[in-house]
């Protein structure tokens, strides 16, 4: 009991001299450090109540001579008076010193002080003008009675003005301006989740409702979001992944979110990256349920290894995959989706996996293959990817045949990408997946000039395939870019290729009619992820 | 019933008195008895808050027995209302807190009562203790978001005008509609009565409240109350239309933009402004020497002014932009509808807006 008096005796100092250094939090400081330790504080009144009500009036001034100090710097500061329950434990113990009866002048001056402080607690703060106090007076109100709808006003009025703010950049001019620093949007954030969500919503409908296959616009709604700098939190992270993977399962894995998650990752680990210094957290915290050997090999760039040594991590990636996939047992990485999930973030690495099986000369490896079969169909059983496998195996060799020809001719891909009679017809997953693959092969291959129009008319004969087009071309031409690739005549195709999609795009849609719908989507996915749920 | 009536008066006049020196001769008993009769009355609040005839009753008692303020012996100041009467012990407890003429004795017990501390069961759905410390909550957190700078004083004054709205919309919806001429006997008091500046902002935020915002407590009567500060709005319009004096400040005082964006809500007030501004118009004649077009006294507006507003009323949305429009240019043919500057100044407007639009 004797060490916890003098236990509390140092905090009471430590307290006397903080609240000595906040007056009445009027710098930016003071106020930032408050804040900081308003839940200590709190915590400290509460013991100090414990202390006090156990003693009468003037045991207490006798024990705490300066609690006068104490009681009145906490009185004046309005954050602390703001912040939860301290100002009606603050209120308890301003009770403990009132005195039933006073004996003398001393007992009734204090008793008159006190009294005066919990007037100041409950009606002091002046927060009207005269004429506000004469206008409310005038028509029969007090404070009471309009205090809080007052509040209720001010803080729609501040949410509005930082939503606003949010949906047209921070860089804007505006009549009425609240800056905040990303610091302290980051701050709130982590505070309020409704903030946060309702920042990803935003974002969410920006990248998804306009500006689809432009992938450098959606970089800069990316940036200017400040969600991809704020995930470095892991917290935030984990937040907005899961929005996304809500995203992708409501949508049936529509591309436009793939595309949106594939940048957010990329914008986050840039961010990652110029926040090394103080990196704190450990890839896991980032991604609880994976491999973390995995992760670490889908966090590699690129850029940074050699094109020659792409085909390792690939090989590599697929194997870990692989093993994780077909494992009867789902292991603790989660099932199939979980790993589809986590590897369409770096979906680069399934494109360089597309245009390495077609540019090199030997036989296609089995291991990229299940890659991008799995990469496109996640949820198939081992039979139906053995197939799809197959399939790609022979457009592939088809198209190598082609390599030698001096002219190519869209006939000739059209003959190479043709379906065999004899099997049943592919799924449309697996169709988008050869139609990539031979645009990657139009894209490489050195043999002759290909009439760009008649390849967009032989291989887009709808708006969602041409759709699905146009986004391929647009994030190849961006990679390309990202990993500084030198390739001047395949750039002056895609770019080409990608000009007569846009064209034809804008002209097939009319202003009233409908936007493309998506056929390539995955409605499976559900049935995946509810088994797996960790 | 009749006693129920006759508790509120007694409880109205407690509540009077709870603010004067006369507290000094009450003891604890008085104390607990007055903070049972506002706890009753809270309870007659929630239990029938509902129930039409009662309430309607209640609230007839209470505005009879708003008092007279002020030697000038104009209308009463509103007082009580039947919303207050939910928080009736609140408004009492923070009297006699204030009351620096309340004994030693009583006002110990009353803290007793009122900050029972902590682990006190909630045998009623709210403490008076938990209402206590929501409010001193609120009054530092709205103390705190305003002198400490967060964005520009604008943001937060336009909450504060609001608020103020909000209240002089509640007031006025309690003027009942069969009083006749109530509503706007009302106004002109409240006009007279308070700093005219400030009352004119009020007004303005009140005529561009969001038509679809619930009444605070959001309760559905069939009272002839305004359900919605649309009713109240066109009241006050009707009233700002009647009283040329308070129109003619009205319109010189707030900013232009502020007085468009009324326009564009209220027809009447635009058709209003619109004669208004063709009024002083017509005040103003060509300087032949200057070259540009001035007032006949120095109360007149300026050219600049005039111009300025229209341009304002101009870069509104339609209807109104073509409604100023067309009033310039009946205006320009009226006038001998000339296309050379300096012989109407409607011609000259009408330029000048031409030029910018």
């Amino acid at each position: 009991m004797a060490q916890d008096l003098v236990g509390f005796s140092s905090d009471y100092q430590f307290w006397m001299q903080k609240l000595s250094l906040w007056d009445q939090a009027s710098t930016l400081e003071t106020q930032q450090d408050t804040c900081l330790h308003l839940p200590r504080f709190q915590e400290f009144l509460r013991q100090l109540y414990e202390v006090l009500k156990e003693m009468d009036s003037n045991t207490i001034i006798e024990r705490f001579p300066t609690i006068g100090q104490l009681l009145a710097k906490t009185c004046w500061n309005p954050f602390i008076l703001a912040f939860d329950e301290s100002q009606k434990i603050l209120m308890w113990c301003l009770c403990c010193l009132i005195n039933k009866e006073p004996q003398n002048s001393e007992e009734s001056k204090l008793n008159s002080w006190t009294r005066g402080l919990l007037s100041h607690i409950l009606s002091g703060f002046r927060f009207d003008t005269k004429e506000v106090g004469l206008f409310t007076q005038g028509l029969g109100y007090v404070p009471a009675d309009y205090c809080p709808g007052l509040l209720k006003n001010m803080v729609l009025s501040l949410v509005s003005e930082l939503r606003e703010n949010h949906l047209n950049g921070f860089n804007t001019q505006r009549r009425k301006k609240i800056s905040l620093p990303t610091s302290a949007v980051v701050c709130l954030w982590l505070r309020h989740l409704p903030s946060l969500e309702k920042a990803t919503l935003h974002l969410f409908e920006k990248l998804i409702s306009s500006e689809r296959n432009f992938l450098r616009r959606i970089e800069c709604f990316l940036k200017d979001s400040l969600l991809p700098e704020a995930a470095c939190h892991p917290a935030i992270f984990r937040i907005v992944d899961e929005m996304f993977r809500y995203a992708l399962l409501e949508t049936d894995g529509a591309p436009e979110v793939l595309v949106a998650v594939q940048g957010f990752t990329r914008c986050f680990v840039e961010a990652l990256e110029k926040k090394n210094k103080q990196l704190k957290f450990t890839f896991k915290t980032y991604f609880p349920y994976a491999s973390p050997s995995l992760v670490t090999v889908l966090l590699q760039r690129p850029e940074d290894i050699p094109q020659e040594l792409w085909h390792q991590p690939l090989k590599h990636i697929s194997e870990m995959l692989r093993e994780i996939v077909e494992d009867q047992t789902h292991g603790s990485y989660g099932g199939p989706f979980e790993c589809w999930f986590l590897f369409i973030h770096f979906g680069g690495w399934a494109d360089i996996a597309a245009e390495q099986l077609v540019m090199s000369e030997a036989e296609p490896s089995e291991a990229l293959l299940w890659l991008l079969a799995f990469s496109c169909s996640p949820h198939d059983g081992s039979p139906q990817r053995a197939q799809t496998m197959v399939e790609v195996k022979a457009v592939l060799s088809r198209l190598k045949k082609l390599l030698r020809s001096p002219i190519l001719s869209a006939k000739d891909l059209q003959a190479a990408a043709a379906e065999s009679q004899d099997r049943d017809p592919r799924p449309p997953l697996c169709q988008q997946l050869i139609r990539r693959l031979l645009l990657n092969f139009l894209l490489w291959a050195p043999g002759g000039h290909v009439n760009a129009r008649e390849v967009i008319a032989l291989m887009a004969p709808s708006d969602e395939i041409a759709h699905d087009m146009t986004g391929f071309l647009d994030q190849t031409l961006y990679r390309w870019d990202h990993l500084r690739m030198e390739a001047p005549r395949s750039r002056k195709l895609a770019r080409e290729l990608l000009a007569e999609l846009r064209m034809v795009g804008t002209a097939m849609q009319g202003p009233g009619s409908p936007r493309p719908r998506d056929v390539m989507r995955r409605p499976f996915l559900r049935g995946m992820s509810a088994e797996n749920e960790p | 019933m009749e006693s129920l009536l006759q508790h509120l008066e007694r409880f109205s006049e407690l509540l009077a008195v709870s603010r004067t020196t006369h507290v000094s001769t009450w003891d604890p008993t008085t104390v607990r008895r007055a903070l049972q009769w506002a706890r009753y009355l809270r309870h007659v609040h929630r239990r029938f808050g509902r129930h039409v005839r009662i309430r309607t009753a209640l609230e007839r008692r209470l505005r009879s027995q708003w008092r007279q303020k002020g030697a000038s012996g104009s209308a009463a100041v509103p007082g009580l209302n039947f919303q207050a009467l939910g928080r009736c012990d609140l408004l009492l407890s923070l009297r006699l807190l204030e009351n620096r003429a309340l004994g030693d004795a009583a006002c110990h017990y009353l803290l007793q009562q009122l900050f029972p501390g902590p682990g006190v069961p909630d045998a009623d759905e709210e403490t008076l203790q938990g209402s206590l410390a929501r409010l001193a909550r609120r009054r530092s957190a709205v103390h705190m978001l305003l002198f400490n700078g967060y964005g520009e004083n604008s943001v937060l004054e336009e909450s504060v005008l609001k608020t103020q709205a909000e209240l002089l919309l509640e007031r006025l919806g309690e003027v009942p509609k069969a009083e006749a001429e109530g509503r706007s006997r009302f106004l002109s008091t409240l006009w007279d009565r308070l700093p005219q500046k400030n009352f004119l902002k009020v007004i303005a935020a009140a005529l561009l409240l969001p038509p679809s915002s619930p009444r605070p407590q959001g309760e559905e009567l069939e009272l002839d109350t305004p359900k919605t500060p649309g009713e109240g709005g066109q009241e006050l319009v009707h009233w700002l239309l009647a009283r040329s004096d308070v129109m003619a400040a009205f319109c010189h005082d707030l900013p232009v933009g502020l007085l468009a964006s009324v326009a564009g809500r209220h027809p009447e007030f635009s058709r209003a402004y619109l004669g208004l501004l063709t009024d002083w118009g017509r005040h103003l004649h060509y300087d032949l020497q200057k070259g540009t077009w001035v007032g006949a006294e120095p109360q007149h507006v300026s050219w600049e002014e005039l111009y300025g507003r229209f341009q304002s009323l101009c870069q509104a949305p339609p209807p109104l932009k073509d409604e100023v429009l067309t009033a310039l240019e009946s205006c320009k043919a009226q006038d001998g509808d000339f296309q050379v500057p300096g012989l109407s100044i409607w011609t000259d407007l009408f330029l000048a807006l031409g030029s910018g639009s």
